[in-house]
């Protein structure tokens, strides 16, 4: 859908560490790294989140709602807003899996101790919009709020309703965020699932796909009338790989988000996007997870912003879709985010400059 | 907000404990039947047997291969889609939006798998695939061969509500002229653990704004409406069944499963809802309150009733069919809209005794209504508000 959302303010969160700043530099120095335990993934660290909120307040907040305030946080500091009213202001998250890890600790309480022990707070904090409530919570906010779960098209799927409460004056402004964090658990079903369906060949290495992470991204988002600091998203769409789509302007440049070890390979389509280098992918500079389309849109929104000068990539596996020279990102009109999903299905984002 | 296209509603499934398709929950709740009973499908250690809402284990359902939840999905939208008269051939391939309301349906909580990865073994990836398979929104656009947006809602109790108010914006928006919107959730093991740890589970069938409430019973189900835009549902053969006039969503910012103590949420929820519908409060012929059966929901939201309502009838319906969870919201709303048709709301069940400390109480029996437009609200863990104004059919 045509739509003209303004970017005012950005809150990324994730193994390269917090905020724009951080997310930057990771691009330009490919400083993030995954950690090794307990298996390789990129983990994010919330302790910035102190700087934001009483530390008693977090006391029983789980890592799945401090990513996902910490981005919060970040977003409205970063627009300048932190203290701005909030009557009219919406919140909107997306998750991919929601807070796994509290939802294992809970089983946990009733495995370990009978189903009479089962934790409360387990139970009441591994609900999905969690982390959208504490959120709420610690902001005040009292607007509409909305957590979207669509696995990989969480994110372009969430950012249509914000999107569309903006268009229909619903709200004034979008606190549009998304989260997930990384779960042992399911990572091990993921792969089980990838290896089962695609059994390596003879002497290839290991990892050759991108390592699981976990982050949170949220963006203050507008209406375009008022200045935008990162550019405008001009269209979201959903929709089923066939028959030409998805359409993609032709002097895009399209970031492809890699989700490959995550899906079963029965239910996705090759991607559609152009060859490189019209085509990038930035995934191996956040790990893969769910939500990981956020994370493309920020890097879209700092091109927009600055011109983003060109990443380099950690990743040992070759690029298969390498990242471009700053100069192209620079001169490409619009910056397309492409995910692809189960059953042949895409979400695109695309953002432009030139609001 | 401002006052809004209304969204015509052409299709109708629903399927719960108090019946396998709508129109067998509404004979069975203007009859006064309901089936609370100890859960039949698990087992648990506690004391005390808790009763639940299942539906019966031989009502067949499509879907094979996925997760209840979605099961139950796909069954209420084949019947919402056919009571529209939309040849699923009409369907294929189109841009019809699909958003759906789940709690249970989007959780990978699987007690086998887990219990044997936490113990050092290798579980069989199958139940992640199944799991990865069963996303409600998805599988109800897989099975219909749709090619609109999909959304799945995750929004607790308030999930089927919001489903179908940010469908009918959608309509409105032309993000889509058709979409399937509701919610569904099946009975689990886990929620059901999980609401006795909170204490907010009455050990005796739910009595919904009576003086002896103890909490609620867990059920489950699915609903499905058919939202079409004017333009297309005049294209039909069939009137609206009735019309979403207006949607209002807000947040309590109070506390993570208890409501506002003065319903600040719910009420700013009806007031966007009223006024993106355009009528006045006059024109409210009845609540489908959320009426959970426990203290806190009930007190509070008889508060709000009486302040926002006064000497509007309410009832709640989940003493027909348990708290269906993310489902709840999409089954009220398709009962609002058959009471809408027949005139008439049926006695809120579990009600006998009234709570000296309520400002109002629901209808104890079958109450005639007027058909102009009702209300169906959803309260929500996270302390989200949905509220749903609905119209009768323009015919």
């Amino acid at each position: 859908m045509t739509m003209r959302l303004a970017i005012q303010g950005l809150g990324p969160v994730g193994g390269f560490g917090s905020g724009t700043a951080a997310l930057e530099r990771a691009l330009v120095t490919a400083a993030s790294c995954p950690h090794l335990t307990p298996v390789p993934s990129f983990s994010a660290d919330t302790a910035g989140l102190e700087a934001f909120v009483e530390r008693k307040t977090l006391r029983r907040m789980d890592h799945f709602s401090r990513m996902a305030m910490l981005g919060a946080f970040l977003a409205l500091e970063d627009a300048g807003r932190l203290t701005a009213g909030r009557e009219r202001l919406g919140l909107v998250l997306a998750s991919g899996y929601g807070a796994a890890r509290t939802t294992f600790a809970f089983l946990d309480s009733s495995m370990d101790h009978g189903d009479v022990c089962a934790s409360p707070t387990s139970f009441s904090t591994s609900v999905h919009n969690a982390a959208a409530a504490n959120i709420a919570i610690v902001l005040d906010l009292h607007g509409p709020t909305i957590t979207v779960s669509q696995f990989e098209l969480s994110v372009p799927s969430a950012l249509l309703t914000a999107g569309q409460w903006l268009t229909a004056g619903r709200v004034d402004a979008v606190l549009f965020g998304s989260v997930d964090e990384f779960c042992p658990v399911i990572e091990y079903g993921l792969q089980r699932l990838h290896a089962d369906q695609n059994p390596p060949p003879p002497q290839s290495s290991p990892g050759g796909t991108v390592p699981p992470g976990e982050g949170a991204v949220f963006f203050l988002l507008t209406r375009v009338g008022e200045e935008s600091r990162y550019g405008v998203i001009t269209d979201i769409r959903l929709g089923t790989v066939a028959n030409g789509e998805p359409r993609i302007a032709t002097d895009a440049v399209v970031v492809v988000n890699d989700q490959r070890g995550a899906m079963d390979a029965d239910t996705t389509a090759p991607v559609p996007a152009p060859a490189p280098p019209r085509a990038v992918s930035y995934t191996p500079v956040y790990g893969r997870l769910p939500v990981g389309p956020a994370f493309d849109m920020a890097i879209a929104a700092l091109a927009c912003r600055h011109g983003l000068t060109a990443a380099t990539r950690n990743h040992a596996e070759p690029a298969a879709h390498p990242i471009p020279p700053p100069s192209h990102l620079l001169n490409a009109p619009s910056i397309t985010c492409l995910v692809l999903g189960r059953d042949n299905t895409f979400g695109l984002i695309t953002s432009s400059g030139r609001g | 907000m401002t006052s809004a296209q209304p969204v015509p509603i052409t299709g109708l499934g629903c399927l719960c404990a108090a019946g396998p398709n709508l129109s067998a929950c509404m004979q069975n709740l203007f009859g006064g039947m309901r089936v609370p009973r100890p859960p039949s499908r698990f087992s648990t250690t506690h004391p005390v047997r808790f009763p639940v809402f299942e539906i019966m284990d031989d009502l067949p359902l499509p879907g094979a291969g996925l997760s209840r939840t979605c099961r139950l999905a796909l069954a209420a939208a084949h019947e919402a889609v056919l009571d529209a008269g939309l040849p699923p051939d009409l369907l294929r391939g189109q841009r019809v939006g699909v958003c759906i309301g789940t709690t249970v349906g989007c959780t990978f909580n699987n007690e086998e798998f887990y219990r044997d990865f936490r113990s050092g073994g290798s579980p069989a990836p199958e139940l992640v695939r199944r799991f990865l398979q069963s996303n409600p929104a998805s599988a109800i656009a897989r099975e219909f061969d749709l090619n609109g947006p999909c959304q799945t809602l995750v929004n607790a109790c308030s999930s089927g509500t919001d489903a179908i108010g940010i469908a009918a914006d959608w309509i409105r928006s032309g993000i889509c002229d058709i979409a399937i919107a509701g919610g569904a959730d099946e009975l689990s093991r886990v929620t059901y653990n999980g609401f006795i740890s909170l204490l907010i589970t009455d050990s005796a069938p739910c009595r919904p704004f009576d003086r002896d409430r103890k909490g609620l019973n867990l059920g489950e189900g699915a609903a499905m409406l058919v939202l079409e835009s004017a333009r297309s549902a005049s294209g039909g053969n069939r009137p609206p069944r009735a019309t979403v006039l207006g949607y209002g969503l807000a947040c309590d910012a109070h506390h993570l499963t208890a409501p506002h103590p003065d319903g600040a949420g719910l009420k700013r929820a009806m007031h966007d809802a009223l006024a993106q519908s355009g009528i006045d409060v006059g024109n409210i012929a009845f609540v489908n309150a959320h009426g959970t059966g426990t203290p806190d929901n009930d007190r509070v939201e008889s508060g709000v009733l009486a302040e926002m309502l006064p000497g509007v009838p309410f009832l709640s319906t989940k003493g027909y069919t348990g708290h269906t969870l993310g489902a709840a919201g999409a089954i009220e709303a398709a009962f609002t809209v058959a009471c809408l048709t027949a005139g008439r709301i049926p006695a809120s069940a579990g009600f006998v005794t009234q709570d000296p400390a309520l400002p109002v109480s629901p209808v104890r029996t079958v109450t005639a209504v007027r058909t102009r437009a009702a209300m169906s609200q959803s309260l929500a863990f996270g302390g989200n508000n949905g509220v749903l104004v609905i119209g009768g059919s323009p015919a």
